[in-house]
């Protein structure tokens, strides 16, 4: 079947696959690897985007890659992006400084549905980079206080030196909206640390929660999903009350290259946010 | 109804030149069948499909995004200028070309695609012009026009007001052919490779494919990607810069599921990182999972992974090998 | 579109297909052809990335001369002025023999004919050589020795007629992935496969006998299987008497080799060997398929040899599904060979040290006083150069910074030159050291030929123009002669030097880009009725008699010890290739593996609390090299494993500079090292 000729032939600004250049207004460092980019959109745009949905960051000459958006669609103006330096793109990244550009597509994906959860009690699980994506919901939390249950923030990082957003962290902990649990895996020799120490799984069972009208969203490390999940289900949570945001390799972010599937699902298009049960039963999920 | 000679195909093509940029069957050099203009080499409608990927008219191995001259702004890459007239797909090409057209257009339509493939014409050769004599299914539809071989001449029949438009242009010496007892033939052509694809594809949903029967096949690949760069229903990209002189080129290239960094992430992390799993993965998706997310199997039975594969693991060898071993009535 | 008939640049299989191009004068991607004989719709991984890195921005585009230090735009007069007025200079003050000349099997045969030409004609020395050094020198000189030939001896498709084929140092289905995939397909029909390497290497998957002896025991296993193959009276007696001499020898040789004997050198046990004589002994058409890991040693021509003398012993030779047939690495490693770009011989293997071999050149050349003394090698004009004794090296085509053994060396040699010239299409790290930088266009962007493994002599086409100011090869090197006064090297186009080479060279005798327009022709082909020889040596080997030259084992140079307890072994891998200068700049190729690694086995890393990924540092007596560890059974325990590819982990800086006595390979193959975590 043939496709209906396009009248307007050059509708060149809309492209799938053209980034817009966004400003940098502000660069601080979450940890030694980590940095958080405050980004604004030309002429004072919104990004538009939902808890959860990544953006495809380019640097003309290097590529491009997926940052979730770290920043709450609440908080207008700007958005922010966790970034971790793990190669070639993301340490040109961190290279950058205020007032430089970066080319941006999206926001792309699925997104944490706010809606469903209102009313609900949330557990907020995150590990590692995890926290970058949930900060957005957590803040999203934040800004709606009352539209949703009780809700906690559970995060877990390697090292205390890899803990990201020590200062929101701490207000959160600080703040009667949640009741925040942080931990990590180990202290290495000669680190003040007095918080709490052990895997992110620890923290789970001693969690006084209602199951039924719980929904629990667990963002972090491919390894962290299976055992984080376990322990929630040890606790009557069920599959179609958890979610998930998984990563892949991923190229287009618009479901065309094939980098990120998920047997038939896509990361880019079908995620990467997923109610678990939708995944559970697919091969290479988690 | 036109009935026309190879000679008189030619003519017509010659006579749409100006007005189309041609991807017709050619000869090239040491005899090698391609799709290509009139002055690439002899025109050459017998011999069934072309080896190598027919929807790599809209989908090049490697095609510009855009280009970028140092702090200028974005130029995205601009359609030819006339639109592209392929002739010479079978059948099945155009059932792959159907597919990829409702790939590349859902959700986001996929722009450099159909920069090509707007305002194009398919033309579908069949009937009795196959390799060694043999037959080529009838398209019926799905393409703008098809010219059906009867073995000295070639019918044609449009099938879109594009089609008719151009089948309009077309001088036949004759008016007459026996449309109904070529369709006839193409309705008796068996259909066993369809069965015997459908059946693995119900046992691989069915999870009657045991893991190590995966092992087994991906023992036998090399990773050559060959698969994947024939099947004109593979879509999978790279995107990759270059900068040439402060210029920055952002280009996309065919990529495959065949090769361990297809998935892997910087981290390390490899969702996809056996063979095994890669193997099961291109058989998975036209068999398997695409079934779940189109509803239809994602493979037409074009034959050229089959061709392609060094160590025959193409999808029909390996489907047949599914059935004979894991089918119930084979199964003791 | 246009779409050019041409063949693959990477290895010596030969693949053919077209390279698609655009009207913007870029290559877009390849087609494969339907109709090679080898390559017949297929191509590997490399193949179908073969075109990425011609575009790549990298290419050297305009000529460069160093100035005080630094390196400068030049015009090609000033640069070719300027290298003749150097060399000339070098020339008149130590001596013909103090210039080196660098041809390259990535080149043309018509290019490396044309680089031994100037070399002999226009400045007189035999110092000439090129990258076969590195890889099968010890095949062309064993070879040559026992069958008066040193080339494959039958052809690709014989795989598929073999009944038992004999894989050892080659892991096939990475370095010649569609001779690879002939042998995987011989298997499913049923032919059996033995191989003998010590990695787990794909094809080991399909064998019926997995022999993984240890690295440099080649010649202890193959006098052991023939001692059973004596032993039990399995030789091919009817062949031994009637094709050829020197039978006592080698059965007074191996008489000590016992099963138990050899199993104590090569690790394997006594069974093993008795299992693999008698299967190779007894199956109607049995083959050999080998590659760098024989010829790569200190004792490397005493591999080869032995491999002729199994074969020899069994009679699998001279018909199809039989033979020796040594894998040559790189696209053209056979051409230039062929073309005599070596330091013994001119093309065709016409020895320099005979006189009336030297007067037909000198005719056919104009030419008077050709030298007739062996010239230099690659690897001891480097030994030279450290040594101040060589003054001036020109490159074509060629890496040694990163491809010959011992890098700091290398360094040190190139350091000390007075005059380098590098003829590149890439600035490769050896260009840093030139003084002369010469833009070279690729295999897509000019013509010519390149001879593949099975000595099929094949047609390299040009798709596009080059880039900026780079020229073919040959078009230099023909300017630089005609700057040196010498009028015979001017022609139109390469078709008219290989006439030349065809009147000159009588295994070419019968080659014309007419004959091999679509097919390629295999030599000997003598005159132009000639259809190629597949099978060579069928009826009579082509020194006469086959000659069995019986070899002891001898260990290697540098065994593992105390202080270095791991056996370095280093090669390729699938995605790239040699110094990686084309495929780490093809997106796909550079993707699959972008950063150097060294194979260790699971349990010497956990033994050293090593995990997958990590880097860690390998060390030699030569030096130290960080590499991301892959931990895998796929190795045995003891052994460590790397690639040369990686500019930021290079493994020859590791490698000994140990060389086989006649051949002049580095031992590649073993050397003595330690590994460490990095904290
Ligand atoms: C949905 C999603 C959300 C994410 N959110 C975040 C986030 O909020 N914060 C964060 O820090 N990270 C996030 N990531 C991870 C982040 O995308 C990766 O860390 C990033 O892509 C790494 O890119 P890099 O170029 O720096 O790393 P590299 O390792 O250099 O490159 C990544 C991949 O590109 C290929 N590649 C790169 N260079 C080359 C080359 N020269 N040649 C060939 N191939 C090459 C490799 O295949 C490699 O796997 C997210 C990922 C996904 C999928
Ligand atoms: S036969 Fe093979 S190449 Fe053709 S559509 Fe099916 S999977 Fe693709
Ligand atoms: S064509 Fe065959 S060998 Fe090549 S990647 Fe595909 S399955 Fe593997
Ligand atoms: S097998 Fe060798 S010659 Fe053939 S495509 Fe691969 S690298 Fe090229
Ligand atoms: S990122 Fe391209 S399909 Fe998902």
């Amino acid at each position: 079947m043939a496709v209906e000729t396009k009248t307007e032939k050059d509708k060149d600004s809309a492209s799938l696959y053209r980034p817009v250049f966004c400003r940098i207004v502000r660069i601080s460092d979450l940890t030694p690897t980590e940095k958080l980019f405050r980004i604004e959109m030309p002429e004072g745009r919104d990004l538009n985007q939902k808890p959860g949905q990544f953006v495809q960051v380019s640097i003309l000459g290097l590529g491009e890659a997926p940052i979730s958006v770290s920043s709450s669609p609440t908080r207008r103006g700007y958005f922010e992006l966790g970034v971790r330096n793990a190669g070639a793109l993301t340490n040109a990244l961190h290279q950058l400084k205020v007032g430089d550009e970066v080319g941006i597509r999206g926001p792309f994906g699925t997104f944490f549905d706010v809606e469903k959860f209102k009313g609900k009690d949330m557990l907020l699980i995150s590990g590692g980079c995890g926290l970058a994506p949930m900060r957005s919901l957590i803040q999203y939390c934040e800004d709606r206080r009352g539209e949703f249950g009780k809700t906690f923030v559970i995060y877990g990082a390697k090292a205390p030196a890899d803990v990201l957003y020590k200062d929101e962290l701490e207000i959160w902990q600080g703040s009667d909206i949640f009741e925040t649990h942080v931990t990590v895996d180990n202290i290495p020799q000669g680190t003040c640390y007095d918080g709490h120490v052990g895997l992110i799984t620890t923290l789970i069972p001693p969690l006084e929660i209602e199951p039924e009208k719980s929904i629990a969203v667990v963002v972090g490390p491919p390894v962290m999903y299976r055992f984080v999940i376990m322990e929630l289900k040890k606790k009557g949570i069920r599959e179609e009350q958890i979610v998930v945001s998984l990563e892949r390799y991923m190229k287009c972010g618009v479901g065309k290259c094939g980098h990120c599937t998920i047997e038939h699902l896509y990361c880019c298009l079908d995620g990467p946010v997923f109610w678990f049960n939708e995944i559970s039963n697919l091969r290479g999920a988690i | 109804m036109k009935s026309l000679t190879i000679t008189e195909i030619e003519q017509f093509l010659k006579s749409v030149e100006p007005e189309f940029d041609l991807r017709v069957p050619i000869r090239l050099h040491d005899g090698t069948r391609s799709l290509g203009g009139l002055n690439e080499g002899p025109l050459s409608l017998m011999g069934g499909k072309i080896p190598l990927k027919p929807t790599s008219v809209f989908f090049p191995q490697t095609e510009r995004v855009f280009t970028r001259e140092s702090d200028g702004e974005i130029k995205m890459e601009k359609p030819g200028e006339k639109p592209i007239l392929v002739v010479g797909y079978t059948a099945e090409d155009a059932d792959c070309l159907e597919f990829i057209d409702k790939f590349f257009s859902e959700n986001f339509r996929d722009d450099l695609y159909f920069q090509k493939r707007d305002g194009s014409v398919i033309m579908v050769v069949s009937g009795k012009c196959g390799p060694d004599g043999g037959f080529l299914k009838i398209a019926g539809g799905k393409c703008d026009l098809e010219l059906i071989c009867d073995g000295e001449r070639f019918i044609a029949q449009a099938y879109t007001e594009k089609g008719r438009q151009l089948e309009k242009k077309m001088k036949a010496s004759k008016e007459v052919g026996d449309i109904d007892s070529l369709k006839k033939m193409s309705d008796e052509l068996p259909d066993d490779d369809l069965k015997t694809i459908q059946k693995a594809s119900e046992l691989i949903l069915a999870e009657k494919v045991p893991d190590a029967f995966w092992v087994e096949i991906g023992d036998r690949c090399i990773a050559c990607t060959s698969c994947n760069y024939a099947c004109p229903t593979c879509t999978c990209f790279e995107v990759y810069d270059r900068v040439h002189d402060g210029t920055t080129v952002r280009e996309r290239m065919w990529d495959s599921c065949q090769l361990d960094g297809f998935m892997r992430e910087a981290s390390g992390h490899n969702p996809m990182g056996t063979e095994d799993i890669r193997t099961r993965r291109r058989i998975h998706h036209k068999l398997a999972a695409d079934v779940t997310r189109w509803g239809h199997l994602t493979c037409y039975l074009c034959g050229r992974c089959d061709d392609a594969c060094p160590t025959n693991i193409g999808i029909k060898s390996v489907s047949r090998m599914i059935v004979e071993r894991y089918s119930q009535a084979n199964e003791k | 579109m246009k779409k050019t008939l041409t063949t693959c640049p990477y290895c010596g299989t030969g693949c053919m297909y077209y390279l698609v191009s655009d009207e913007n004068n870029k290559i877009t991607g390849i087609e494969p052809t339907a109709n090679h004989p080898v390559s017949k719709n297929w191509v590997c991984v490399k193949g179908w990335n073969s075109f990425h890195f011609v575009n790549h921005p990298d290419r050297l585009k305009v000529p460069q001369i160093r100035k005080n230090g630094k390196m400068e735009q030049a015009t090609w007069n000033e640069a070719l002025d300027h290298v003749i007025a150097r060399l000339r200079e070098i020339r008149d003050k130590y001596g013909n023999d103090s210039i080196m000349f660098f041809s390259s099997a990535k080149t043309t045969n018509e290019e490396n004919y044309l680089m031994m030409k100037l070399a002999r004609a226009v400045f007189k020395t035999n110092n000439v050589d090129h990258c076969a050094r590195l890889c099968h020198a010890s095949t062309v000189v064993g070879l040559a020795t026992t069958f008066g030939s040193g080339a494959m001896t039958n052809s690709i498709s014989c795989v598929d007629e073999a009944d038992l084929i004999f894989v050892t140092g080659s892991n096939t289905t990475e370095q010649h992935p569609l001779i690879g995939t002939r042998i995987l397909n011989a298997v499913q029909k049923g032919a059996k496969l033995i191989v003998a390497d010590n990695r787990k290497i794909r094809l080991a998957r399909h064998a019926v006998l997995h022999l993984k002896h240890k690295n440099g025991t080649d010649v202890a296993l193959a006098n052991a299987m023939m001692n059973v193959i004596i032993g039990e009276g399995l030789e091919d007696k009817e062949f031994v008497a009637n094709r050829t001499e020197n039978y006592e020898n080698l059965k007074k040789t191996v008489e000590k080799y016992t099963p138990e004997y050899a199993a104590e050198i090569t690790g394997l046990k006594p069974e093993e060997i008795i299992e693999a004589a008698r299967m190779f002994a007894k199956a109607k058409k049995a083959m050999i398929i080998y590659s760098m890991g024989i010829t790569q040693h200190s004792h490397g021509v005493d591999n080869v040899k032995s491999m002729a003398n199994l074969v020899m012993l069994t009679g699998n030779l001279g018909k199809p599904g039989t033979g020796v047939n040594p894998l040559r690495g790189q696209n053209n490693v056979q051409g230039a060979c062929d073309m005599g770009a070596l330091p013994n011989v001119y093309s065709g293997y016409q020895k320099v040290t005979e006189e009336n071999i030297r007067a037909r050149f000198e005719k056919a050349w104009g030419v008077e006083n050709l030298p007739s003394n062996v010239g230099y090698t690659v690897t001891t004009a480097i030994n030279a150069a450290a040594e101040g004794k060589l003054k001036a090296i020109y490159i074509m085509g060629e890496n040694p910074m990163m491809s010959d053994p011992d890098q700091n060396h290398v360094r040190e040699a190139l350091e000390k030159l007075e005059f380098l010239v590098v003829q590149d299409i890439f600035p490769t790290p050896t260009a840093k050291f030139a003084h002369v930088v010469l833009p070279a266009s690729s295999y897509a962007e000019k013509d010519g030929t390149f001879t593949s493994t099975e000595r099929r002599v094949q047609r390299v086409r040009k798709a596009i123009d080059p880039p900026g100011q780079s020229r073919s090869d040959w078009e230099i090197l023909c300017d630089v002669a005609e700057r040196m006064g010498y009028k015979q090297m001017k022609y139109k186009n390469p078709g008219e030097i290989m006439d030349e080479i065809a009147s000159v060279t009588p295994i070419y005798g019968g080659i014309s880009f007419d004959r091999i327009d679509q097919l390629g022709l295999q030599w000997p082909c003598p005159d132009k009725n000639h259809p190629g020889t597949p099978v060579l040596h069928v009826g009579k080997f082509t020194r006469g008699l086959g000659l069995f030259c019986a070899v002891e084992y001898k260990p290697s140079m540098e065994l593992p010890d105390k202080e270095y307890p791991f056996c370095l072994s280093t090669g390729r891998c699938y995605f790239h290739f040699h110094t990686g200068t084309m495929t780490r700049r093809s997106r796909i190729l550079d993707r699959e593996e972008r950063f150097p690694f060294v194979e260790i086995n699971t349990s010497d890393a956990k033994n050293l609390g090593i995990r997958n990924r990590e880097y860690i540092m390998v060390a030699t007596r030569r030096g130290e090299v960080k590499a991301m560890a892959r931990v895998t059974d796929g190795i045995v325990p003891g052994v460590i494993f790397m690639t040369f590819h990686f500019e930021e982990g290079p493994a020859n800086l590791l490698t000994i500079n140990a060389l086989d006595p006649e051949a002049k390979i580095p031992e590649y193959k073993v050397c003595a090292a330690k590994v460490r975590k990095i904290s």
